[in-house]
């Protein structure tokens, strides 16, 4: 008796440890994916402000979506279009105007601590001019959504198709630091691909080939 | 197929002789032999293996992608975006004919070349040397800063020695000498002007390694101009070429090519006149060695290096009589040209009188004026040659060369300038002359690298790269075109325009010239000169737009109001010249059309490209006809020493290539080899255990053979030494191409009656013109089909033509795909085992006897069939076809099983044997970012530049215009200067290629496999020959 206790729970044990291990495979990233990376950038620039709270349009950055292969990052120039006046979050001009106005002085300017790196990188100094002895330094971003060497990915297709930005780099409106959402993998490329061939992206027919050379060349 | 099957052969000796000696090479479709029986692996071994595999797998999956950076602008130039290529208009430096350019720069960089085909001269074709000329761009070991002594100076530095030593000997009234290139840039050629102004003695001297001063000399002598006229091949109805290769090497090969195309294209209406004996152009070429315009040529004689101007006087003697003028022969020996070939040539140049044009390559100036009669007896003059406006693209003189090199001699100069030339290594000059030129007070050598002779020079001046700076073209007077800066200068190089105007005191104000003011100084002056009307600004901003400045003032010097009418009191009979001593050879020393006067020597890309005749890649030898190694009794590779009893202490040893065509007494050897710049050539290639060196037992690659050279009668001379040819018992290793990739069936393997396969086709020009005006013109072939027709092609369906009748083996097409597709170099002993990379060959074949040569060229590279045996015997589906007729190859999914490149007919399937070396950080700036740089063990082959159809159709998609014919061009197809090949839509019924599949010369190689290519071919276009029983026989 205690032997056939034995064999059953041996047997759902070893069950549930392949159903488990099954899980797990099912949900196991392929080799060399890096869904879910979030590097620190070099600025803490937050795409939730600027792109959820503030809603900029995502092509007033990355404006090469439309017209390149690649959406590219903004120049510290296109940050300048408003940062050469707004120089830290409102939250801390209320805070200095409120102090000053407790003790009585003209209220400083505040300079964020992540604009400042901004600034640095441009070579500005005091009032944002271009001072003596400062040397612009270009800011290296960490690319968070990398694709193998071998994949040619284009951004002037999807974008004119209509695709969202969303549909590959996910609720980057709600992300503080951006972090890859999808895993980028060709199965995914090519099940949207064949989906959209299917019903189209925006109630609009598309032709998304899944030829290998639409991709690899 | 079968009304004019000829035997197409490759190499000597010939598989129709003797198929028992045939090179193994050309036999065997696999060079090495299948393992020895099944790899007997046991349980335990597999088991070892199997989990070695999985632990690598594993392993892989662990590890973290790197972390990779995207560092955006500062401030973003509003005109440029990031991933998007721009072209910019300008010249090409990499021979004086200044050719037009548009280069592709992305992201900041200049990644690739392309013909402009707005251009006048070039018209939008580029030569292999000039697409090649961009790894210059970034070749590592460029100087990068100015040397004094061998050390490295500051301008400063330099700027202060050369100024005092220039201002002593303004003083004293030292001779001052200015030794260049050809020069046809306004703005360099009046700064150095200039900047001699002040010397009482000064001399600005051009030379050329592969002169053409005799045919200025002439014209001095019958013109009273000392110019280069420009042929008009364009213009010509009969070309008369000798030793003048002007489809490869000669003057301006790119600009000639598309004017020699123009005529002799059998399908435009205007070569279709009333009969098909004027059709198009008759082509007739004297030569002594096999070159690409002999192959070209209805009609080829052989004759010895100094035979030209015997038959030239026969030839003028008989026109003199039709021209009612006289002509003293005299009792010259005739030529050895059969008189009543002769005879019926000179008819059928009469009859073309004011359509003929005669060129000669010869070095001789009593040869050229002799020529220069005949042309002016022809009425060519004002008709196929003009003499304004000239050409700039060769100002050498030979004369004053040779008095250059007297001065040196004798220590009577004072100060000499050398700019981009190389005397050391192009001239022939004793062994004491560096040491000569060590003696002169002021040596400065304006160069890129640190050649022979900047070594000998106490200053170095590193210039830019023509890429990197400013400049101006003239090739021919009224056709200016502008070079700009596509790249900042790597290192610290100074054009020379700023160092001229550093160093002729007018920058005293402290404040420097630079290169772009100067050039803008000189069409700001012709223009306001000129009274044109309007904006200087816009018009300065239109002209580097278009790359072409026209300006309709005639150029500031004139030479044409001092033409005169013809002199014929200059003319001459010349007799044959000296009879070759017997057990003596007549040396023709000539140019290769990749490496040229070895400028190039530098570059990787261009050693590694198979001469276009020989197919050997990486070295120069010595070519012989069949008789005169039969004499010598040495075979292909034989090593040989060469001397000569006219030239003291000159003894060379070369291979022995066999060489079809050539004539039985002459040897022949290219130039440009043997190079200091070669030696960076040492440990190229994979390194593995077998590997052999690139460069041979003088550290570099091939050898010089400048000392052969002869000044004599004022002109350098390139076939005037006999030489004596000894074997020696060693053998050297040729890479040739010519027995790789064979398309020929092995014979165990053919079927009766199939054991050869007709690559190449042929038709005659009565047959082609019978066809196009008979109603029923295209032949097709239809064959039933195993598979079932499963593609369906509804959208595009890429394909392609390729003519071979345009196509003259230049091999351009060949370096544009190497560029444009990232393809390695790998080295001599790699290409010698079969491993060449390039995704296009041009294959060679010959036909006929060695008197009677006809050569073609076939451009071979995938062919993207529609039942492609590739695609069906990949494990992998690595190989596959997409919906728009492509044969696709997907590098990452590749394994390296090579059963596709097994199964491929065409044998255009390229392995990666090796990780070829990226290592050059600078160089690899040149690689496309559009096109995979594929790794080890992975398959590649021709993809019809995919990259660009991708770019084309999302472009066309993105602004909603629909994609136009002609709007995706291949890379080969946009670099060939005879428009061989053309890339189109089979599916667009308006297309240029729709139209020439419908021609009938069309066919497709090994059509009776039915795998039915995408790439089709027009058949060589022979002219009948009536006169071909008359053939010479030479000894």
């Amino acid at each position: 008796m205690n032997s056939r206790i034995l064999t059953m729970t041996l047997v759902t044990g070893v069950f549930i440890v392949a159903l488990m291990t099954l899980d797990a495979v099912a949900t196991w990233p392929l080799p060399g994916s890096q869904q879910g990376y979030e590097p620190v950038q070099p600025i803490a620039y937050s795409h939730r402000l600027h792109a959820g709270e503030l809603q900029l349009d995502c092509l007033y950055c990355h404006s090469g979506a439309e017209t390149s292969r690649h959406a590219g990052i903004p120049s510290a120039s296109v940050c300048m279009n408003c940062h050469k006046f707004v120089t830290a979050s409102l939250g801390a001009v209320r805070a200095e105007d409120e102090l000053a106005q407790q003790e009585n002085r003209r209220p400083r300017e505040v300079v964020s601590p992540e604009l400042a790196k901004l600034y640095s990188a441009l070579g500005l100094g005091d009032n944002r001019e271009p001072g003596p002895g400062l040397k612009p330094k270009p800011v290296s971003w960490i690319k968070v959504h990398n694709l193998p060497d071998y994949a040619y990915f284009d951004h002037r297709a999807h974008v004119g198709a209509g695709v969202n930005c969303q549909t590959c780099h996910g609720p980057v409106e709600t992300m503080e630091r951006v972090r890859q959402a999808e895993d980028l993998s060709m199965g995914w490329c090519v099940n949207c691909h064949r989906a959209a061939n299917q019903s189209g992206i925006a109630g609009r027919a598309v032709d998304a080939s899944i030829d290998c050379s639409t991709c690899h060349y | 197929m079968a009304e004019n099957s000829k035997n197409h052969w490759r190499s000597l000796p010939r598989e129709r002789d003797n198929p028992a000696v045939v090179d193994a090479g050309a036999r065997d479709e696999f060079p090495e032999p299948p393992p020895a029986g099944a790899v007997q692996l046991d349980r335990r071994g597999f088991l070892q293996a199997a989990g070695f595999a999985l632990a690598g797998v594993a392993a892989t999956g662990c590890q973290r992608a790197p972390v990779e950076k995207a560092i955006p602008y500062l401030v973003k130039p509003v005109e440029v975006t990031p991933g998007r290529a721009y072209h910019y208009a300008s010249t090409c430096g990499a021979c004086p004919a200044g050719c037009g350019l548009l280069v592709k720069n992305r992201d900041g960089r200049p990644i690739k070349l392309e013909g402009d085909p707005e251009h006048p001269l070039s018209r939008g074709g580029l030569c292999a040397a000039g697409q090649a000329s961009i790894l210059g761009l970034y070749d590592s070991r460029r100087l990068g800063a100015p040397l004094i002594a061998g050390r490295e100076a500051s301008w400063e530095e330099v700027d202060a020695d050369v100024t005092a030593s220039l201002d002593r000997i303004e003083a004293e009234g030292g001779a001052v000498r200015f030794l260049t290139a050809s020069i046809h840039s306004p703005t360099e050629l009046a700064s150095i002007e200039s900047f001699l102004g002040r010397f009482g003695d000064a001399r600005h001297i051009m030379y050329e390694p592969l002169s053409s001063s005799a045919i200025l000399d002439a014209h001095q002598r019958t013109h009273g101009v000392r110019i280069l006229p420009r042929y008009r091949f364009d213009r010509a109805k009969v070309i008369l070429g000798f030793d003048a290769d002007f489809l490869g090497t000669w003057i301006s090969p790119v600009e000639y090519t598309a004017a020699y195309r123009s005529v002799r294209n059998v399908d435009t209406e205007s070569n279709g006149a009333e009969s098909n004996d004027t059709r198009r152009a008759y082509h007739v070429q004297f030569e002594s060695r096999l070159s690409i315009t002999g192959g070209k040529a209805d009609r080829r004689f052989r004759i010895a290096p100094g035979e030209a101007g015997a038959a030239l006087t026969e030839l003028a003697s008989r026109l003199a009589e039709k021209a009612r003028t006289s002509f003293e022969k005299g009792s010259a020996p005739g030529s050895s040209v059969p008189s009543d070939q002769l005879v019926s040539l000179a008819e059928r140049l009469w009859s073309a009188k004011g359509q003929a044009l005669v060129v000669c390559g010869a070095q001789d100036v009593r040869v050229q004026i002799l020529c220069n009669f005949i042309n002016h007896l022809l009425d060519s003059y004002g008709s196929t040659i003009e003499l304004s406006p000239a050409s700039n693209q060769r100002g050498d003189d030979d004369q004053a060369l040779a008095e250059l090199l007297e001065e040196i001699r004798d220590g009577k100069v004072d100060a000499l300038f050398l700019a981009g030339v190389n005397p050391l290594l192009d001239l022939p000059l004793g062994t004491d002359f560096p040491e000569q030129l060590g003696r002169v007070p002021l040596a400065v050598s304006f160069a890129q690298r640190n050649d022979e002779t900047s070594e000998a020079c106490r200053f170095t001046c590193p210039v830019p790269h023509y890429l990197e700076s400013w400049g101006d073209c003239e090739p021919v007077a009224g056709v200016v075109t502008l070079q700009q800066p596509c790249i900042q200068p790597f290192g610290n190089p100074r054009p020379l325009l700023e160092s001229l105007a550093a160093w002729s005191g007018e920058s005293q104000s402290g404040e420097s010239k630079s290169s772009y003011d100067i050039v803008r100084a000189t069409w700001q002056q012709r223009f306001s000169g000129a009274g044109e009307a309007g904006d200087f600004d816009a018009f300065w901003k239109r002209a580097i737009h278009d790359g072409s400045i026209t300006v309709t003032a005639a150029p500031t010097a004139s030479p044409s109001e001092a033409i005169i009418g013809f002199k014929s009191d200059a003319v001459r009979a010349v007799s044959a010249a000296r009879p070759i001593p017997e057990g003596r050879y007549a040396l023709s020393l000539y140019a290769k059309p990749a490496m040229l006067d070895g400028t190039h020597a530098y570059n990787a890309w261009l050693q590694e490209l198979p001469d276009p005749i020989t197919k050997i890649a990486w070295d120069n030898y010595v070519c012989l006809s069949s008789a005169a190694a039969s004499d010598l009794d040495v075979h292909q590779g034989d090593v040989v020493s060469i001397s000569s009893p006219e030239i003291k202490d000159a003894v060379i040893e070369l291979p022995v290539v066999l060489q079809p065509g050539q004539h039985d007494r002459t040897a022949a050897i290219a130039l440009g080899y043997g190079a200091k710049a070669s030696e960076r050539f040492a440990g190229l290639g994979p390194k593995w255990l077998e590997k052999r060196d690139t460069v041979g037992p003088n550290g570099r690659v091939g050898v010089s053979a400048a000392r052969f050279l002869q000044v004599a009668g004022g002109t350098l001379q390139h076939s005037l030494t006999t030489v004596v040819i000894e074997r020696t018992a060693r053998k050297h290793l040729l890479a040739t191409t010519q027995t790789h990739h064979t398309i020929a069936l092995p014979e165990h393997l053919a079927p009766r009656g199939a054991e050869r396969r007709e690559v190449v086709e042929e038709t005659t020009l009565a047959e082609q013109w019978q066809r196009l005006h008979s109603p029923h013109a295209a032949h097709q072939e239809h064959h039933g089909s195993l598979w079932k027709q499963d593609h369906e092609y509804t959208g595009h369906r890429w394909g392609m033509a390729i003519d071979l009748d345009a196509c003259t083996g230049c091999s351009a097409c060949v370096i544009a795909c190497q560029v444009e597709n990232n393809i390695p170099v790998v080295g001599k002993d790699e290409v010698s085992r079969r491993r060449d990379m390039h995704w296009i060959r041009i294959d060679r074949y010959y036909s006929g006897d060695d008197d009677d040569l006809e050569v073609a060229h076939q451009p071979m590279l995938c062919q993207h069939c529609e039942n492609a045996p590739c695609e069906t015997v990949c494990p992998v589906l690595a190989t596959v076809h997409s919906e728009e007729g492509l044969n696709h190859q997907i590098y990452n999914r590749c394994v390296g099983t090579r059963y596709c490149a097994n199964n491929c007919p065409y044998k255009v399937r390229r392995f990666n044997w090796f990780d070829y070396a990226h290592d050059d950080r600078l160089e690899n700036l040149v690689l496309n970012p559009d096109v995979t740089v594929r790794s080890r063990g992975v398959m590649e082959k021709c993809s019809l530049c995919v990259q660009r159809i991708q770019e084309a159709k999302i472009e066309a998609k993105r602004s909603g215009v629909a994609l136009t014919d002609g709007s995706i061009r291949t890379a080969c197809e946009q670099s060939c200067p005879a428009s061989a090949i053309h890339f189109g839509d089979m599916n667009d019924p308006g297309s240029r290629l729709a139209g020439l599949l419908e021609n009938p010369r069309r066919y497709r190689v090994l059509e009776e496999l039915n795998v039915a290519p995408a790439v089709n071919y027009l058949k060589i276009v022979r002219d009948g020959k009536p006169d071909k029983q008359g053939a010479p026989d030479h000894g």
